[in-house]
């Protein structure tokens, strides 16, 4: 009676063992490769991280699902290049924990919309599409510009990224709720520090101008909209140079 | 139910219950300015309902050990109810979301009710709250029938189902207030997925206490089938779920990876999932039910097992067609195409198995809704198979991808296959269960059936036009050799086909609607008097429990 | 950690194909294995037996 137990046992384990070594197979073989990929990346010294500011903007960007209409890939077809610019390369998202490169467009690929528009722009298209574009199909977001952002825990944030492997100094994480506000208050204090820290070329200015003179999670989306693509000039590079 | 439960049994329910009420109050408490206090709140509320349920049933003379003679269907009964309201529920959100993309202001002015945050609702909803209560309940049942065998315990099978539910509800409420990874079907944060892990732990150790258990010595091929979904399905979702919390009491997480490494990984469990969650298990599902509503042996059990392996392993490998031409080396992707391929040879074993099963017993499926269910599933499963590994070329792809196809596709897959299989295995399931004759309506099962079709039908060619529209007007030319159309020229070419596959989706939720009337009215048909009231007593002597 | 990409990719590539050709050969003579067939063809009809109750 034991054996027989013994052996049915043996038999379902067995199953599962099979299954497990079958099915781990292919994900080891395709994806470990990928893990020493950081040999194969193109190796590019300016590329720079996002300000707490960004995060927070990224962070809605998530939030509300944006990448469930919007690309951020382009891809190597010439059709896409001419539409949006140039490819994403592995690189551009070395630091998106995790990537958007989404699946669906419903709207247009994002990957190097900043700059593109103006901050006046995004906010009126974000707040109602329909009056800047009337075809649209996209959502009104009218709520973020009444909600305030919160900043307090984002030196937390940048703390759990650099956990995962973004760069972020002791003094950044330290400073990174004055960070956030300094980056929309150009001539203080405050947007010095985050020029030291983040580099002469991060957009400082009062994205959106919110009335009521607080920081909105409308700034922030806006802050990140405008730095898609532009974290590093890699892509507008010549190839091999 | 409650009386089902031995006394340890019932105490034990009142500490784990105990527990989570303590750990949903800790996290309130520590998360109070976070919507992570929330969560915690609402696993307290559930926990103090589940403790209220059980005491209200505590003194209530406990089971004889004539429960031994009996199969446990108590779990499958509320999990196909579950599985009922979860449909109806994720239906409505997704005809929503597809109503919003004609009429983006048919919403209201708030965040949670915007296309974003409703989107994963109704894709968490129709896959892990129709889809996985489903195969929960059909999993109980067919494992017992098959092993001979009755569930080891009452108590964890409830733990199971309840706790599986429990991660839904987070999951769905996350959403609505904005808590998501933003990893496409694995979009729940840090501490939805922890819990997922013990739950699932806990559903495969039942799995395999109950193979232990099993008279039968050959383990019938449907189980291999669900126990596949069971362990890859645990080593998919803790991998891509790998992320550091902000703090131990804030919902927010980032993942462990990022960039190509990340989107390979989501990729690698995405199409697992629907490899694993939507595929190996309701083949399960299909290898028990359909040859025994047909009332015919399943036609080769040989290529059942081929299949099987086929199945665990190509998959595997296939993920990355999802990436063709990004930043993802390209090795990768022409691995991807390869397999996706080659995946076309076991997916086709099980369709062709299936509907060979049939042959012959054509007459039935004529008159029988039922087993129709099952054959137009079937059908479904052979042509998305066929139209995935399609898609899967690189020069395919790179028309479909990012288009309204693929969305077609998935719901060929989606509504055609899984939701088909499951409704025919459900018609098929419930007179058994509650021991009636029939369904309560078979016209309904027949009103439905069309619906369902017709819906389906609907809804993937209002896709597949769309989608082809989209990404040939995204790459015509002009004779000047510039973009012809502007990307909004294109938003302007798809309101006709948005409006008409939501009206296919309303079809489709509509017969999901008269499904569960005639599902309720059946479970409250007056059961029949049994022929033999002898037959009632188990036959043998029993032993003890385990 | 430093295994160079370079073996892992040509690892993939090359110990892939053995494992495939060689996973499926398995596959297919276990289900063509003949004194396997009694017990495939048992399976296959078993389920369709009444089944009321567990076995005792
Ligand atoms: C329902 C799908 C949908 C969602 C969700 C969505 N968008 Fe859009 N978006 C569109 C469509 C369609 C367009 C093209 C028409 C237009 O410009 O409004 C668009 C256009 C845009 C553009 C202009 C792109 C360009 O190159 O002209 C930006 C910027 C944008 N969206 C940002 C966002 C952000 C940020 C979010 C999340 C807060 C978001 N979108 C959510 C559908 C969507």
């Amino acid at each position: 009676m034991f054996g027989l137990h013994y052996r049915l046992e043996r038999k379902a384990i067995g199953l599962v063992l099979g299954i497990m070594l079958v099915a781990s197979i292919g994900g080891i073989v395709e994806i470990a490769p990928l893990f020493t990929i950081h040999q194969t990346v193109e190796d590019v010294p300016d590329m720079r991280v996002y300000t707490p500011l960004e995060v927070a903007g990224r962070n809605i960007y998530i939030r509300e699902g944006c990448y469930a209409c919007h690309s951020q890939m382009i891809r190597t077809l010439r059709d896409e290049v001419e539409r949006y610019g140039p490819y994403s390369l592995a690189v551009e998202s070395k630091y998106d924990h995790p990537m958007l490169w989404g699946s669906k467009r419903t709207g247009p690929d994002l990957a190097r919309i900043g700059g593109k528009y103006s901050d006046e722009w995004h906010v009126a298209h974000l707040m109602d599409p329909r009056a800047v574009v009337p075809e649209s199909v996209m959502p009104s977001y009218g709520w973020l510009a009444r909600s305030d952002l919160r900043t307090d825990n984002l030196g937390r944030h940048l703390k759990a990224l650099r956990t995962v492997g973004v760069p972020y100094t002791d003094e950044m994480i330290a400073s990174a709720s004055a960070d956030a506000y300094g980056q929309t208050a150009p001539d203080t204090n405050f947007a010095a520090g985050v020029a030291k820290r983040y580099g002469e070329a991060t957009n400082i200015r009062p994205f959106g101008a919110t009335p009521n003179g607080g920081l909105t999670e409308m700034d922030a989306l806006v802050a990140y909209l405008q730095i898609l693509g532009r974290l590093t000039d890699a892509a507008h590079r010549p190839v091999g140079g | 139910m409650i009386a089902e439960l031995t006394k340890n049994e019932r105490n034990g329910a009142l500490v784990i219950l105990a527990v989570l009420t303590v750990v949903g109050l800790v996290m309130a408490v520590a998360g109070y300015a976070d919507p992570f206090g929330i969560h915690g709140g609402l696993v307290a509320i559930a926990a103090l309902a589940g403790i209220f349920a059980v005491i209200s049933g505590y003194f209530a003379p406990e089971p004889t050990l004539a429960r031994f003679g009996e199969y446990y269907d108590t779990p499958s009964k509320i999990g196909i109810g579950l599985a009922m309201a979860w449909a109806v529920f994720g239906l409505f959100v997704g005809d929503w979301v597809a109503w919003l993309l004609a009429y983006p202001n048919a919403t209201f002015d708030a965040g949670w009710s915007s296309f974003g945050r409703l989107r994963p609702v109704h894709t968490t909803g129709v896959i892990f709250g129709f889809g996985g209560n489903a195969l929960i309940a059909t999993s109980f049942h067919v494992m017992q029938r098959t092993c001979r065998a009755r569930l080891p315990d009452q108590l964890t099978p409830l733990f199971v189902l309840f706790g599986y539910n429990l991660f839904c509800i987070l999951a769905v409420t996350g959403y609505l207030m904005g808590l998501t990874q933003s990893k496409e079907y694995a979009e729940p944060e840090w501490y939805v997925d922890l819990w997922l892990v013990v739950v699932w732990v806990t559903y495969l150790v039942l799995y395999l206490r109950l193979l232990a258990r099993r008279r039968e010595p050959h383990i019938y091929v449907a189980n291999w089938y669900y126990l596949a979904f069971i362990v890859v399905v645990a080593m998919l979702h803790v991998v891509n779920n790998l992320a550091v919390p902000i703090s131990f009491y804030e919902a927010k997480s980032y993942s462990l990876f990022s960039g190509v490494q990340d989107a390979m990984t989501e990729w690698w469990y995405g199409h697992n999932a629907v490899a694993f969650f939507l595929t190996s298990g309701f083949l399960g599902m299909m290898y028990y039910y359909l040859p025994k509503r047909a009332g015919r042996p399943i036609f080769s059990y040989r290529m059942s097992i081929v299949s099987f392996w086929g199945i665990t392993f190509f998959y595997m490998w296939a993920g990355s067609h999802h990436l063709h031409y990004t930043a993802l080396p390209q090795w990768v992707q022409t691995l991807g195409m390869t397999f996706s391929l080659m995946l076309l040879i076991p997916s086709w074993g099980s369709a062709g198995n299936a509907l060979l099963t049939l042959n012959g017993a054509w007459g039935r499926v004529r008159d029988d809704a039922t087993l129709r269910f099952m054959m137009v599933a079937a059908v479904f499963y052979g042509l998305t198979t066929f139209e995935g590994s399609f898609m899967a070329i690189r020069s395919v792809n790179s028309l479909s991808h990012y288009t309204d196809w693929t969305i077609g596709h998935v719901h060929a897959g989606a509504l055609g296959w899984v939701a088909m299989i499951t409704f025919g295995s459900i018609y098929a399931l419930v007179p058994w269960l509650w021991k009636r004759e029939g369904m309560y309506s078979p016209r309904a099962v027949e009103v439905h059936f069309w619906l369902a079709l017709g819906g389906t039908l609907v809804y993937v060619l209002a896709m597949w036009n769309s989608g082809i529209i989209q990404g040939l007007m995204w790459r015509t030319y002009n004779d000047s050799g510039t973009l012809a159309y502007s990307f909004v020229d294109s938003v302007v070419a798809m309101r006709p086909y948005y409006i008409a596959r939501a009206i296919g989706g309303l079809m489709f939720l509509l017969g999901a609607i008269v499904g569960s009337w005639n599902i309720w009215m059946t479970v409250r048909m007056p059961a029949p008097v049994p022929a033999d009231a002898g037959g009632d007593q188990p036959a043998i002597a029993l032993q003890a429990g385990e | 950690m430093d295994i160079a990409h370079g073996t892992l990719v040509w690892l993939a590539k090359s110990f892939g194909l053995f494992y495939l050709i060689g996973l499926s050969l398995i596959v297919v003579i276990y289900a063509c294995w003949p004194s396997n067939r009694q017990k495939f063809d048992r399976a296959a009809t078993a389920i369709l037996e009444e089944e009321d109750r567990p076995w005792q």
